[in-house]
């Protein structure tokens, strides 16, 4: 039980450079206190990001993946949140299909001047997979 | 029903002819009843070309292959390649051909139609046959004449089809220079998706349950992967082989070497190695079931595969293998995509 209690979800987030990424650094020079669960990694487009990415993030001890990029129209490359949003519910489904927790995936859109939004976004998924305890499904023993 | 001194008379005349270097198709093979692919180069060997319910491979693998040959030995071919392609090949060559990996003058297509049939499940066959091996099996009208030692029998195709084709619509190229016997597209043998409407059936856990046991069970043998048209990658993401190496590289650039996915035979290894490639294969795979059929230890991987196939109907309106100039899946997108998911 106490470990249940001392259990703090460790999350990656794959930061879009343009929007979430600056959304990230604006929550926090705005000094607005949320969980610092997430490790960020920046990516140069939500659509850069990799099914392979968020898989081989859980396999290596994630308990959560984020993907954040720009909202719909605002791509700095004009098209890639489209070819995002499209490949990653690809994602979604394969592990709803496999029988990973739902809560374990989560894509937003943040841009560089929500970084309220932000904040909400990270609190909102730390409340949803504390509830999950470890991944242990995908992670690797080694891990 | 085709007759397949058609094949062979067309094969003959195109290398008679000088049209083509070379044909891809199947010959009697050496174990039992079953054929093998094969490639003939000479007018006079078309005649051990065959056409029976054994011929279940996806040759349009051997055009990946022969496309890599000629790239590695930095060659460009004079003439086309021809391929004996049945509804399956030619929707696999016609992805291939959207995505720029041949030209569609550097292939020839010799289109068979299954028509009202396909090919032999012989796992399904096998207890009908009540123990013995089957030495030939060709069609007869629809259905299938298996010779044993112990005679001939006639199995209903319906029974022993692979379960692929009777899930298939069309069982007719819709891509091809030549094409032999009737288009029977749109005919409905089983519903299709029905194993997947089962399983989802299930809740979370039980999903996970099964997959778990699954992906314990994989050796990691890449049969599915080489087998695969449309896994043309010459290094695999899943393992990458060709890091360079030289006397100066040190153990810690070995070590850091990013790996996505390590190569050893466990449960999360093997996990996102299917899923990964079920992925990659999102859109472009066409259901030819040749990984499930390779498969040793009988991982039901045409579940990932059609998952995949449904989502991008049912969700993107998409069906891979439809026109070689159209989008592919993941390049494309609609404004009005689902993204209710996203916060």
């Amino acid at each position: 039980m106490s470990e249940q209690q001392n259990y703090e979800p460790k999350i990656v987030a794959f930061l879009c450079k343009w929007c979430s990424s600056a959304g990230s650094d604006l929550a926090g020079v705005s000094r607005i206190q949320y969980p610092a669960n997430a490790t960020p990694i920046q990516v140069p487009c939500s659509g850069s990001v990799s099914p392979m990415y968020i898989l081989s993030a859980l396999k290596k001890g994630a308990d959560g993946v984020l993907v954040s990029g720009c909202h719909i129209g605002d791509c700095h490359y004009i098209e890639g949140n489209f070819l995002a949003r499209r490949k990653l519910h690809l994602v979604k489904e394969m592990l709803r299909f496999v029988g990973i927790e739902e809560n374990r995936f989560r894509m937003s859109w943040v841009s560089a001047a929500e970084g309220a939004k932000f904040a909400e976004v990270v609190k909102e998924f730390v409340e949803d997979l504390r509830p999950l305890g470890p991944q242990e499904q995908l992670k690797a023993k080694r891990a | 029903m085709i007759n397949v001194q058609d094949i062979r008379d067309t094969a003959r005349d195109l290398l008679a002819k000088g049209e083509v270097r070379a044909v891809i198709g199947w010959r009697a093979g050496t174990r039992g009843a079953a054929a093998e692919p094969c490639v003939i180069h000479a007018p006079e060997e078309a005649a051990s070309l065959v056409w029976d319910p054994t011929c279940v491979h996806n040759l349009a693998l051997y055009l990946v292959n022969d496309r890599k040959e000629l790239v590695h030995a930095k060659k460009t071919a004079d003439k086309p390649i021809a391929i004996v392609a049945k509804g399956c090949d030619a929707r696999a060559i016609v992805v291939l051909l959207q995505e720029h990996y041949f030209k569609r003058e550097d292939v020839h297509i010799i289109g068979v139609s299954c028509e009202n049939s396909g090919v032999i499940d012989t796992r399904k066959a096998a207890p009908l046959l009540k123990g013995f091996a089957p030495t030939a099996i060709a069609f007869d009208g629809d259905d299938f004449a298996v010779t044993t030692a112990k005679g001939q029998q006639t199995l209903a195709s319906r029974e022993v089809m692979a379960d692929r084709c009777l899930e298939c619509r069309t069982p007719f190229p819709k891509e091809s220079n030549s094409v032999l016997g009737e288009d029977k597209s749109g005919r409905d043998f089983a519903p299709q998706f029905a194993a997947l409407q089962r399983f989802e059936e299930q809740d979370e856990a039980a999903r996970w349950e099964f997959w778990q046991r699954q992906f314990d069970r994989c050796i990691r043998c890449f049969a599915c992967r080489s087998v695969c048209p449309m896994c043309f990658c010459d290094e695999c993401v899943v393992d990458s082989i060709e890091m360079k190496i030289a006397p100066e590289t040190t153990a810690e650039e070995k070590a850091n070497r990013i790996r996505w996915i390590e190569r050893s035979a466990v449960r999360s290894e093997n996990a996102t190695y299917h899923m990964t490639r079920a992925l990659h294969l999102a859109g472009r795979c066409v259901d030819c079931g040749e990984c499930e059929r390779v498969c040793p230890v009988n991982i039901p991987l045409r579940l990932l595969n059609t998952k995949m196939e449904r989502e991008a109907r049912e969700t993107f309106g998409f069906e891979p293998g439809a026109s070689i100039g159209g989008p592919s899946l993941v390049a494309s997108f609609r404004d009005d995509d689902p993204g209710e998911f996203i916060r």
